[in-house]
């Protein structure tokens, strides 16, 4: 007996014995482990009545874009919004934040990918919006650029209100072409040929006694397959027949391919561009900043971080046109505002997407410097020229979204865009003539787009 | 002996009905320290895993509801994708290339630790650094070591006459940087194990070895390599696997699309590509069972292998 009692009762005098026995304490850590993973659940649940706009933006842009939605919340004091920036790729983020059942009320989408999302029901159609206030829907369609707001319509729907025209144009550098003797063209109308294009990079084009360059003639700062499309383009080619919604690439079009051999010569035969092993260590925009090259091709997305870069005096100037082209094109380059399908704020979305996008909120983006709004009104307004005064041609700006053409809108666009990823690289390496587009690439992206 | 130890059990029966209490309370309480690990394994690995399997056989945009279609998924990836061919054929070469290399790296580095010599703790020390860091912290580092024209690695090639080496631009060096990358991730952790392994060889082999003449090559191929075969067989197993299932070296290190020109794109990055970019969850679960059966014949080969070797020996 006294065995048995032992181990209990020395076990309970234990206890007495302790302020603060061993049960006590795995308790006291189990009710803190409980507590503390439900504040942290708590934590990460954004259950408020704030509304959620996701974008994406570099520093710069980011703190103009918060100027827009401050005066927003200025004159709607009743809507809280709480912005949710993007990280490096805004589709994976939007594709994890919706289908987690997280959605953002408000996306920021681009007209490459937005059709990916409305296709599998993502966004709200805004012509319900635009059904509900007709007079809106009246001012919004006469101050608007077709090309801009027509992008983001796809099958019957309505998916985006347009923000900004992002498509392509060419910064230089004043003092390069004044030392070369050299001026571009000032406006759209104005464009001048790949031939004369080519003569003025080769001429800034600069190297050192031992051959290596030290200033090139051009940079390109966007994604050089989707750059080198475009110089295909400006020799008279569409990407895609039709633009909404193809049936087929025209990677194998005559001229589409001529001019993308002309954008992977300027690298690999002229020598006036850096290949891609010569922009590792430094990259292009910062070439261009740094007046190491006198050229970049680019959109207005690249102005807030060279306007405030100290020595760079520049312009802007338009894309060079080919044998086959017929005037020079930017391409249509925009984001919208789109609201989210499964957003429990709809109203207060609306009237967000309505502010920023209608002409109050274009007039303050104008004004910012922080995009070329899709308004022709904010466009065209004293506020725009006044924070673009260093721009001289401003023609090139504001002419730029009357003067771009379409990109394909598909949403099989992820899978299009991996491929040309891939069939484009020998090419714009040098080691494939751009030709190689006919067997393989074309074939490959029809076979996608059939399929999807 | 036999009475005193037959005795408690009659005449003491509490004693029994307390132990069996004590044993319960005891079970009790390891199913409660027990209970959050099964239940993260049920959630983060059983479910996944089941849930990916089911998905195997529907086609799902994460969006809208999932659609069975039997074996269309398996049937696309064996006969309508040619990315597939390109991921295996990339990934088996990165194994390869991976694989061995730590093997062999980890083998002489474990042998020239295993001595008893002043300060060899910071050398192993040293050399296990690697381990503490993060893949995607050392992939970013490797970048710049690899640049063409101002990379370390280039300018130290230049010292010695070599021009410069096209590392991750030209597709067939861009594998070759992804396997060096990875050889000097893997190498400490396979020393470890080795050398583990090789503190466990008893000294009077070798003792008995030397006086019989054998010298130290000899030594290591005849006692060192036999005696540690379970640990290279882990070794060789862990290699295969982790090479197999990389993403995050080759995410990191040539811009996540598996490039340039396909040259780095695996089957990690086929399946991240078509689970997140093109939202094709249903095909990439697919993917995933297709790397998960390989691996499994693989792993299994390799075990029988070394087992009937260990058998004959």
């Amino acid at each position: 007996m006294a065995d048995n009692q032992s181990p209990s009762i020395s076990g309970l005098e234990r206890h007495r014995g302790r302020p603060f026995g061993r049960r006590t304490l795995l308790r006291g850590a189990g009710v803190l482990g409980a507590s503390l993973v439900a504040s942290t659940l708590s934590g990460c649940d954004y259950d408020d009545d704030a509304l959620t706009f996701f974008f994406q933006a570099n520093p710069e842009e980011a703190d103009a874009r918060m100027r827009v939605v401050d005066e927003f919340q200025r004159r709607h004091p009743g809507i809280k919004v709480r912005t949710v920036r993007s990280g490096g790729d805004p589709m994976q983020q939007i594709f994890t934040f919706c289908a987690g059942g997280k959605c953002p009320d408000v996306l920021m989408v681009w007209e490459l990918t937005y059709a990916g999302l409305a296709d599998r029901g993502v966004l709200v159609d805004l012509n319900t919006i635009l059904a509900q206030d007709p007079t809106y829907a009246a001012e919004l369609k006469s101050d608007s650029v077709p090309a801009l707001y027509d992008t983001f319509e796809f099958k019957g729907g309505q998916y985006a209100f347009p923000e900004q025209w992002s498509g392509n144009f060419l910064y230089f550098n004043k003092q390069h072409f004044d030392d070369a003797n050299l001026r571009p063209p000032g406006s759209w109308e104005d464009a001048w040929s790949f031939a004369e294009f080519l003569d003025s990079a080769e001429a800034l084009t600069k190297r050192d006694a031992s051959g290596k360059v030290t200033q090139w003639g051009f940079v390109d700062t966007w994604v050089p397959y989707y750059s080198a499309s475009l110089f295909g383009m400006n020799n008279g080619a569409s990407w895609s027949s039709p633009w909404n919604d193809p049936g087929r690439m025209n990677f194998d079009d005559d001229a589409f391919i001529e001019g993308v051999q002309f954008y992977a010569d300027l690298a690999n035969k002229y020598r006036v561009a850096p290949k891609t092993a010569d922009q590792q260590s430094m990259s292009t925009i910062d070439l261009f900043a740094r007046g190491k090259a006198a050229m970049a091709m680019g959109g207005h997305w690249r102005y807030s971080t060279l306007s405030e870069t100290a020595g760079l005096d520049f312009d802007v100037t338009v894309l060079p046109v080919g044998p086959k082209g017929h005037g020079s094109w930017s391409n249509v380059g925009t984001t919208g505002l789109a609201i989210s399908a499964s957003s429990r704020r709809k109203e207060a979305a609306c009237e967000f997407v309505k502010f920023v996008t209608g002409p109050v909120g274009q007039a303050v983006i104008a004004e910012s410097g922080l995009f070329v709004p899709a308004l022709k009104s904010a466009m065209n307004s004293a506020g725009f020229a006044k924070a673009h005064i260093r721009v001289h041609n401003l023609d090139v700006l504001t002419g730029g979204p009357a003067r771009s053409r379409h990109l394909p809108v598909t949403p099989a666009w992820e899978r299009v865009d991996a491929l040309m990823d891939r069939n484009f690289g020998p090419v714009l390496r040098g080691v494939q003539p751009a030709t190689s587009f006919k067997t393989d690439l074309a074939a490959d992206v029809d076979k996608v787009l059939r399929n999807q | 002996m036999t009475v005193r130890e037959k005795a408690p059990a009659p005449t003491v029966p509490p004693r029994t009905g307390n132990r069996s209490v004590l044993a319960r309370r005891q079970a009790t309480a390891g199913r409660i320290f027990v209970a959050p690990n099964l239940l993260a394994v049920a959630v983060f690995m059983l479910f996944p895993l089941g849930f990916s399997l089911y998905m195997a056989f529907h086609e799902w945009d994460m969006f809208t509801p999932a659609k069975f279609v039997g074996w269309a998924n398996f049937h696309r990836l064996f006969t309508g994708d040619p990315l597939f061919v390109i991921a295996l054929r990339n990934t088996v070469a990165f194994t390869i290339g991976t694989t061995v290399p730590t093997v062999v790296i980890s083998l002489i580095v474990a042998a020239t630790l295993n001595r008893k010599i002043k300060g060899i703790g910071v050398f192993r020390t040293i050399l296990f650094l690697p381990l503490a860091v993060s893949t995607v912290v050392m992939a970013v580092v490797w970048r710049f070591v690899f640049d063409t024209n101002n990379g370390l690695l280039n300018i130290m090639l230049g010292w010695i006459g070599i021009g410069p080496v096209p590392w991750l631009v030209d597709p067939k060096w861009a594998m070759v940087s992804l396997c060096l990358v990875s050889i000097w991730k893997s190498v400490p952790f396979a020393t470890v194990i080795l050398l583990a392994a090789m503190l466990g060889v008893p000294e009077d082999l070798y003792e008995a070895a030397k006086i019989d003449g054998a010298g130290a090559i000899r030594r290591f191929f005849s006692i060192t390599v036999p005696l540690i075969r379970s640990a290279l067989s882990l070794v060789l197993v862990i290699s295969i696997v982790n090479s197999f299932q990389a993403f995050d070296q080759a995410y990191v290190l040539t811009g996540g699309h598996g490039g340039p020109q396909s040259a780095t794109y695996v089957f990690g990055i086929m399946l991240f590509q078509n689970a997140f970019a093109f939202g094709d969850v249903g095909y990439a679960s697919a993917l995933a069972w297709v790397m998960f059966a390989i691996l499994l014949v693989i792993t299994v080969l390799q075990l029988r292998f070394s087992r009937r070797n260990s058998l004959e020996q």
